[in-house]
């Protein structure tokens, strides 16, 4: 593997038989398309009514985005055909995919949307009975009005592109998740969307709250059926922790072979002395835009982004990952590992922000991605914005390829060249993998990664050759 | 017929003829030494046996078991019962030893290994290697001492229970006490389970430890002398130069 150089991604132009899209070396570098989100949210006292014109307002305007960066790489939804699409609102019951899917262990709570509707609610009735509330978050408002609107919409905006305004002008369902003071609780809350057919615009809303000292877990899947035929997955979340609280967030993101479209907005806000590991494995979807964002919004606040995708086939994945410090003395610390295979492309953009005042703060980036076929594309793209002067703020990363040498080793113990790759390609990951700390979650990771290689054999096999 | 039968191999990689028609037979249960200098395409023949891909065959061939594998797929010479223990073994983040074995064990067999027998076995080649056991929830030569990864291909060996082991300079950059836990394994795999090797070395250090019954002495892509153990010695007294003047090696094909 070689080190990539301070700030620079692979050169954008494809090497290996690729499109070739025509790049000046060094052009893009500094090209950073996204912002973090920085500051206030929408949720300024309006009333959810409100909230709900403003953005109609947006939507109705607004064309469907291209995010374009210097020429080289766009994400384009002008394939949508939003207008076909309707959100049904409709109890269909819980769709197979989720009962295939989803680990059959304890669990502190699950919740279901499908498609618009909350199909599913189920949470430990000690649980509730020490304050904890799962629900739909159309029911918080009408239960736990004046604590869900405190938070509803505190960092999360609704007007920077159509399907943002789209979200927060038309969500149904939602989940609410409170877990109140000094609860700890072992086994994870489940979160699940789920998408049973094509046509279906799902707007995803999620609001969860650590109160001081909480320490849990949530686990989101957000899954559809195999199907032909557009679909779109449209999420905001929000996670906020109080003071000490702890949270490990973990998202297994599997749109299956149907052509969906995810464009989410996820932030998680960290208070004082608290700490939040998250790690989304994003696994398939047929154009998925993520902006992820982790914030430590007070002092003492600490944090490990970890997180893992693999892109095949036609997919198209980009993910804006911000590792943001407000305040400090804080710590953050980024980790992310990718792969492609097929005529993918992923596009991963990690911002270390730290802003005006946040002495202290330390926190490190690393991209690692392995190139796996001679069409897929991988862009890593770290920046870094710094406006304090006595901290640490770094990153680094790799750019490997199948190792030749390894596949050899790994051949004279016996291992066919499929089962060597297989062994690299789940040992790349195996660091963050082993990082769940859920045996179920971790297999079915590593499960859909191995489906993923089965399925890319011919495809791996013919980037060998080609080198 | 021999177990191992090379016969007139030549080999080339990116346009040079490294090895110039070697011929060599090896049993199951001897042991054998290939000693010659540097650049005398020791390491080549070893990568050859097992089919490393960049190493191409222009003449001659392989035998194993009666077997012509000249064409062989590696792993498929790996389970026939052929082993490579590396001058330089490669890490694999991510994979731990025990898991690695078992999944090598179970890629020579129709069933998976019993979870009770795989454990007797590690154990067996854990105390014969001298290792802690913890080193097996390691992950494979990642970050391992020159050391340990030595003593984690002879583990690998006792654990695959090969006819067939070449080892390519597996003595260079030990420590003498790694040197003898290495020398010594192998002997007793050798002495327990009858295991044939081929014991590739620039030195004559680890011969001292374990005792080949044949000598090879390979210059520039051949084989120039063969014999039993007092070869070694007279490698000792005289070095290579005067077996190269001798037998009219070409020097400046030696790197």
């Amino acid at each position: 593997m070689s080190a990539v150089p301070n700030g620079a991604s692979e050169d954008g132009a494809g090497t290996n038989g690729a499109a070739p899209i025509q790049v000046k070396a060094g052009r893009h570098r500094e090209a950073s398309l996204y912002s973090a989100l920085h500051g206030a949210g929408a949720g300024d006292g309006r009333t959810l009514t409100q909230l709900r014109e403003a953005a109609l307002k947006v939507y109705e305007e607004a064309e469907l985005p291209v995010w374009r960066r210097s020429g080289f790489w766009s994400t384009s939804l002008a394939s949508l055909d939003i207008d076909a699409l309707e959100t049904s609102v409709s109890e269909t019951g819980v769709p197979d995919v989720v009962s295939r899917t989803l680990p059959d262990g304890p669990r502190a709570g699950r919740i279901v949307q499908s498609a618009g509707a909350v199909v599913q609610v189920e949470l430990d009735e000690a649980l509730a009975e020490r304050g904890v509330i799962l629900c739909s978050l159309e029911q918080a408002f009408e239960l736990h009005g004046e604590l869900v609107s405190e938070w509803f919409s505190k960092r999360l905006l609704i007007d920077r592109h159509k399907l943002e305004a789209a979200n927060a002008a038309f969500w149904t369902g939602g989940v609410f998740l409170y877990v109140p003071y000094g609860v700890v609780v072992e086994e994870p809350f489940e979160i699940v969307y789920a998408i049973d057919r094509p046509g279906v615009a799902q707007y995803g809303r999620t609001l969860v709250l650590g109160g001081p000292t909480s320490d849990f877990r949530v686990h989101e899947y957000d899954l559809a059926e195999d199907f032909e035929g557009q679909a779109l997955h449209a999420n905001a979340f929000e996670l906020y922790l109080q003071d000490g609280a702890r949270c490990r967030l973990a998202q297994f993101q599997d749109w299956g072979s149907g052509e969906v479209y995810d464009v989410s907005t996820r932030f998680v806000g960290v208070g004082r002395d608290a700490y939040c590991h998250w790690l989304p494995a994003l696994l398939g979807g047929h154009l998925v835009r993520q902006h992820l964002e982790l914030a430590v919004m007070e002092k003492g606040g600490d944090m490990a982004f970890r997180g893992l995708f693999f892109a095949e086939e036609h997919e198209h994945l980009d993910v804006f990952a911000v590792d943001l410090h407000e305040t400090g003395p804080s710590g953050g610390d980024v980790h992310w590992r990718g792969t492609a295979t097929g005529e993918s492309r992923a596009s991963f953009e990690g911002l270390i922000q730290i802003d005006p005042g946040a002495q202290q703060t330390h926190t490190y980036l690393q991209i690692h991605s392995m190139m796996l076929s001679p069409k897929a594309r991988i862009d890593a793209i770290p920046s870094v914005l710094v406006s304090a002067d006595d901290v640490s703020a770094s990153h680094g990363g790799t750019v490997g390829e199948l190792d030749e040498t390894a596949i050899f080793y790994m051949q004279t113990r016996g291992l066919d060249r499929p089962a060597a790759v297989r062994v690299i390609v789940e040992g790349f990951f195996e660091p963050l993998v082993a990082e769940l700390q859920d045996e179920a979650l971790e297999q079915l990771v590593r499960g859909r990664v191995q489906q993923k290689l089965a399925a890319a054999r011919e495809d791996i096999e013919a980037y060998a050759t080609s080198r | 017929m021999a177990d191992l039968e090379i016969k007139d191999l030549h080999v080339r990689i990116d346009e040079r003829e490294i090895l110039r028609g070697v011929d060599l037979e090896i049993n199951r249960g001897e042991i054998h030494a290939l000693m010659g200098p540097n650049g005398s395409g020791k390491s080549t023949l070893a990568n050859t046996l097992l089919g490393h891909p960049s190493y191409e065959i222009t003449e001659g061939s392989i035998t194993f078991k009666g077997e012509d594998i000249t064409e062989s797929e590696p792993h498929d010479r790996a389970k026939a019962g052929l082993f490579l223990a590396f001058q330089y073994p490669v890490s694999i983040p991510g994979v731990s030893v025990a898991n690695f074995l078992r999944m090598a064990i179970n890629a020579k067999r129709d069933e998976p290994i019993q979870v009770k027998e795989f454990r007797t076995q590690l154990q067996h080649a854990i105390d014969l290697l001298d290792v802690d056991r913890a080193f097996t929830s390691r992950h494979l030569n990642d970050g391992f001492s020159g050391g340990e990864k030595k003593r984690a291909e002879i583990l690998q060996m006792a654990m695959l229970q090969p006819d067939v082991a070449i080892l390519d300079e597996t003595d260079s950059g030990l420590d003498i006490d790694a040197l003898r836990t290495v020398a010594e394994g192998v002997q007793r795999l050798h002495d327990e389970q009858g295991l044939g090797a081929l014991i590739i070395t620039h030195y004559q250090r680890i011969l001292h430890y374990v005792k080949p019954e044949f000598v090879h002495i390979l210059m520039d892509g051949k084989i120039v002398l063969e014999g039993g153990v007092e070869l070694v010695e007279r490698l000792e007294r005289e070095g290579y130069d005067q077996i190269r003047q001798e037998f009219g090696g070409q020097p400046e094909l030696a790197a």
